[in-house]
C-alpha cells in the first residue's frame, strides 16, 4: 500500500462521518479521483456501514415487556398509591 | 394524581416520577426499552442476557434517578448504565480477554486492503429471506467483534450516538472512540464479505 493510500486508509471513517477539516477532505477527494483502489475501499466500507445500520433493528418481545414492568413494580411498590 | 400530557419531555417525566408517579415510570420505560434491549442483545448475543441488561438498567436508573441532575440527556444516562451492566456481565462470565485489532491486519499479502463483496440491503419488502439472511450475517459479525470495539460500534453505528456522546457514555477519549470505530468497521467489512461469499458458495 502506497504511503498516500495508507494515510487515507487510516482516516476513511472520520472522512465518512464528516469529522475532518475541509482542507483534509479536499486532499482525500483529490486522491480518490486518481486512485481506484482507495475508491473501492471507501465504497465497500460505506456499504458495510449502511448495511450494519439497517439490518440491526430489534424490538423487545411482549413477554420481556411484561417481565420488565413486573420487576419494576416489585422494586417500587410504595409509589403505586 | 393528574394524568401526564400526551407527549411530555423526559425532564417532565422525571419530575413526575420523583413525585411518585408510576405512570411516568412506565412512560420512560416505554420510550427507551426497545433501544436498551437492542443494545443488550447486540452486546451479549442472547435474549436472556439482553433481558437481564434491560432489567438491570431500568432498575438502577429508577433507583438513582433522584441523583440525576440532567447535565446529560436521559437517553445517554440510561446507555451509560446499560454499558456498565454489559461490562459487569462479561466479567462475571469470565470471558476471554479482549484483543486489539491492528490496522495492519487489514493489509493483505499483495499490499492492498483486499476485495470485498458487500451486499445491498434490499428495499424490496417481499424479499424477507434476503433480509433475514443479511440480518443474520450482521448479527454474527457483531458478535465476533472484540468486546471493547463492540461497545463503541453498537453505540455509534446502531444507536446513532455521536463521537463525543459515545466517549462520555464509555468514559473514554474521543480519539479512542474514533480509533475503535474505524477498526471495528474494517473488521465488520471483512466479516460481512466473508460470510456473504461463504453463504453464496453453499
Amino acid at each position: 500500500m502506497k504511503e498516500e493510500c495508507k494515510k487515507d486508509f487510516e482516516r476513511i471513517s472520520e472522512y465518512l462521518d464528516g469529522e475532518l477539516h475541509d482542507d483534509i477532505c479536499r486532499e482525500i477527494e483529490n486522491h480518490l479521483r486518481h486512485c481506484p483502489e482507495c475508491r473501492e475501499c471507501v465504497d465497500s466500507l460505506r456499504k458495510s456501514i449502511e448495511l450494519s445500520k439497517k439490518a440491526a433493528e430489534e424490538e423487545i418481545t411482549p413477554d420481556m415487556r411484561k417481565h420488565l414492568r413486573a420487576a419494576l413494580r416489585d422494586c417500587f411498590p410504595s409509589k403505586q398509591s | 394524581m393528574k394524568s401526564i400530557a400526551s407527549n411530555p419531555t423526559d425532564h417532565h417525566l422525571i419530575t413526575e416520577f420523583k413525585a411518585g408517579s408510576m405512570e411516568a415510570m412506565e412512560k420512560i420505560v416505554g420510550r427507551y426499552e426497545d433501544r436498551i434491549f437492542t443494545f443488550g442483545l447486540k452486546m451479549c448475543g442472547h435474549l436472556q442476557d439482553a433481558e437481564d441488561i434491560a432489567q438491570e438498567t431500568f432498575l438502577n436508573a429508577f433507583r438513582y434517578l433522584k441523583d440525576f441532575r440532567g447535565e446529560t440527556k436521559l437517553k445517554n444516562w440510561l446507555f451509560m448504565i446499560a454499558a456498565r451492566a454489559c461490562i459487569r456481565k462479561r466479567r462475571k462470565k469470565k470471558c476471554e480477554p479482549d484483543y486489539e485489532i491492528s490496522l495492519d491486519s487489514f493489509i493483505h499479502e499483495d499490499g492492498s486492503d483486499g476485495k470485498y463483496e458487500i451486499p445491498d440491503w434490499s428495499d424490496d419488502p417481499s424479499d424477507n429471506v434476503m433480509r433475514a439472511e443479511l440480518k443474520r450475517i450482521i448479527d454474527v459479525a457483531i458478535q465476533t467483534l472484540p468486546h471493547k470495539y463492540r461497545l463503541v460500534f453498537n453505540l455509534r453505528e446502531i444507536e446513532g450516538f455521536n463521537t463525543k456522546e459515545t466517549a462520555e457514555i464509555l468514559e473514554i477519549s474521543t480519539q479512542s472512540v474514533k480509533t475503535r470505530l474505524h477498526r471495528a468497521r474494517l473488521f465488520m467489512r471483512e466479516e460481512i464479505s466473508k460470510q456473504y461469499m461463504e453463504g453464496r458458495a453453499q
